[in-house]
């Protein structure tokens, strides 16, 4: 399988003041296309600001990262977003929808943003909505859908674009059991079906028990990265 | 751009309504800051209209002609003959409403009680009936019936200063044409309740009348003229000027200088009052954005995370400040033009009495709004709200990502 996501010696270095705090400390790490990878570790251990550089949301203070072969570091703004927009679909701890949209005008919203035919968009935002078991509910604004309904409208969303990779920030924290159980298998299950690359921070048991690539990070470095049985 | 309006807009639309006391707020400040400029339009305007037209109607009309040297020195000696040739085919053409030849004089008018100077002339009753309001303002008596008329018309105010009333006796005199005073008595046929200028300085009598008294034979002061309604001014004057070259023919502009100065200064007061009306708005607009735009602060930074450039959110935000802006200048105008229902008919400035008359207006002002400067003051809001909104939105694209998703 080919190298998606290539991190060479990235660093991170927030400053507060003249405080300078160290995230990431020389991160080297392949992401091969198709992957099911968890980042786990501690808080603090620098999941997240991993993800944010791979998606571009923030830059490294050192080293290089490349997505589907393209660097991204020196990338300009408008550049990252169309880069996040056409490969990268991103779901996030909180559930992150635009409140003021329905469930599938916020999956429609991103294809708008692709300029996809409107029988196109219709027809791909219901299929992601059917697939994240959201049939029925397409209408409904996220205020009127619970918490698990909601991540899985992220999800839909996230989808949506048939990205290369989504990244996952934590998507099983605000879930009880059962919905974080669902979301974990339903990710799984797509993961299966469409070759999507996914990369998953947590540190929730039971989304590493479904990774078939577990990575895990103290402190800003990578301390362990083993490959365990297929994601189910 | 169609197709990212018509993504974004839907959106705008929709966010307007999430904190809709925040929005009304707005519309409101919007809507009464237009209402407040149109009708400052509206009231000025007709107060300078209102102005000229009791300036005009008074005797001045829209152009005159004279004799040279009369306007710097209004004597007998600067008359002119009747009108005739070219001069008369210019004034009855279709170029000028009406016209009356008017003798002019300063004179000294005596009652057997006191005396007082003032402006003594002979008119047409017919003729100026065509250009002057003064006939119609007669309020105890009667007008003057022809150019033979031999009686007098004067103003109340001036009557009540001679301690003399319709039907008594007064003396005038003047200068003739030869240098003697002639004097010559009248009886009183009619009291007019005119401007207060015009009741204090003039009175009336036939042409020929005063022209017999003078001793200038059919020869006139002055020749008092509209222009028609369609037509520019300017051209009437010009084509009167190459009918009588040797003749000071002057349009209202240089005859009543203040009323077109009022005129022209009005809109630089409109203008100014719109500066003042939307720095107190813009304060509005930017306040209530820029908290809309600090409360979505993690929003517009999962709207980046997702893909949506920077640009898009700029025009995302400057799309909900044109919505928010552009229908508070919708109900702005609409309140406007509910307002100017009740005076469709006029607005009567009888309670001020004689504070309007002494500024030169009418009793009644006929407010009414211009649809050039509605749609004019209302694009202007319009355009610089959005402008002074873009503060906001290019704060809310500018944001990075990171630092907007890590916010509350």
């Amino acid at each position: 399988m080919s190298v998606i996501i290539q991190c060479r010696g990235v660093e991170k270095i927030y400053r507060q003041g003249a405080v300078e705090v160290p995230a990431l400390r020389g991160i080297d790490l392949d992401i091969e296309s198709g992957d099911f990878a968890t980042l786990a570790g501690p808080s603090g251990s620098g999941k997240t600001t991993l993800l944010s550089l791979i998606g571009g949301l923030d830059r490294p203070t050192a080293g290089e990262i490349a997505v589907d072969g393209e660097p991204i570091v020196k990338m300009e703004k408008n550049g990252l977003a169309d880069l996040r927009l056409h490969k990268i679909g991103f779901v996030f701890q909180t559930y992150s929808l635009i409140p003021v949209l329905s469930a599938i005008e916020n999956v429609e919203f991103i294809l708008r943003l692709l300029d996809m035919p409107l029988a196109e968009r219709e027809a791909r935002a219901k299929e992601v909505l059917r697939e994240v078991g959201l049939e029925g509910l397409e209408t409904r604004r996220p205020s009127r859908l619970s918490g698990g309904q909601q991540q899985r409208v992220a999800v839909a969303r996230a989808l949506g674009p048939k990205p290369a990779i989504v990244l996952a920030d934590e998507p099983t924290a605000n879930l009880d059991s059962k919905n974080a159980e669902e979301l974990i298998a339903l990710m799984a299950q797509l993961n299966a079906t469409s070759g999507i690359t996914f990369l998953i921070a947590t540190h929730d048991s039971r989304v590493m028990a479904h990774s078939r690539r577990r990575i895990e990070m103290i402190d800003g470095r990578i301390t362990t990265d083993e490959r365990q049985g297929a994601a189910t | 751009m169609i197709g990212r309006l018509s993504l974004l807009a839907p959106v705008a639309w929709r966010n307007l309504w999430r904190n809709p006391r925040r929005t009304l707020i707005t519309l409101l400040v919007v809507a009464v800051g237009v209402w407040s400029i149109l009708m400052f339009d509206v009231m000025l305007k007709a107060w300078t209209t209102s102005s000229k037209e009791a300036s005009l109607r008074t005797l001045t009309g829209e152009a005159q002609i004279h004799a040279t040297g009369y306007l710097d020195d209004p004597n007998i000696v600067h008359r002119l003959p009747k009108p005739d040739g070219a001069i008369l085919r210019v004034l009855n053409s279709p170029k000028v409403d009406g016209w009356a030849a008017r003798v002019r004089v300063p004179a000294i008018i005596q009652s057997e009680y006191r005396t007082r100077a003032m402006t003594f002339l002979g008119v047409s009753p017919q003729d100026e009936k065509k250009i002057s309001d003064l006939p119609s303002q007669v309020v105890s008596g009667r007008y003057l019936r022809s150019d033979a008329d031999i009686g007098i018309v004067i103003g109340r105010d001036l009557a009540d200063k001679l301690k003399t009333r319709l039907g008594k006796r007064v003396i005038v005199m003047a200068q003739t044409a030869d240098g003697h005073l002639a004097e010559a008595s009248y009886t009183i046929v009619g009291e007019f309740d005119g401007p207060v200028p015009a009741q204090d300085e003039f009175s009336f009598t036939g042409l020929r009348t005063a022209q017999r008294m003078l001793g200038i034979g059919g020869d006139i002061s002055e020749i008092s003229l509209d222009g028609a309604k369609m037509l520019p001014l300017d051209g009437v004057v010009a084509a009167l000027k190459r009918a009588a070259p040797s003749r000071d023919v002057e349009p209202w502009t240089v005859l009543v200088p203040l009323a077109y100065t009022m005129e022209t200064f009005s809109q630089s007061y409109i203008f100014v009052w719109l500066m003042i009306m939307f720095v107190l708005m813009a304060i509005g607009i930017v306040n209530t954005q820029l908290m809309a735009v600090f409360e979505r602060t993690r929003e517009f930074g999962l709207l980046q995370a997702l893909g949506m450039r920077p640009g898009l959110i700029l025009l995302q935000v400057a799309l909900e400040s044109a919505l928010l802006i552009g229908i508070g200048v919708v109900v702005g105008v609409v309140l406007m033009l509910a307002t100017l229902i009740p005076f469709r008919n006029g607005l009567d400035l009888g309670f001020l009495a004689a504070g309007s008359e002494m500024f030169g207006a009418g009793r009644v002002l006929y407010p009414q709004l211009d649809p050039g400067d509605a749609v004019r003051f209302s694009l202007i809001v319009w355009v610089l709200g959005i402008g002074a909104a873009l503060w906001p939105a290019r704060m809310a694209s500018r944001t990075e990502p990171i630092v907007a998703m890590g916010e509350n």
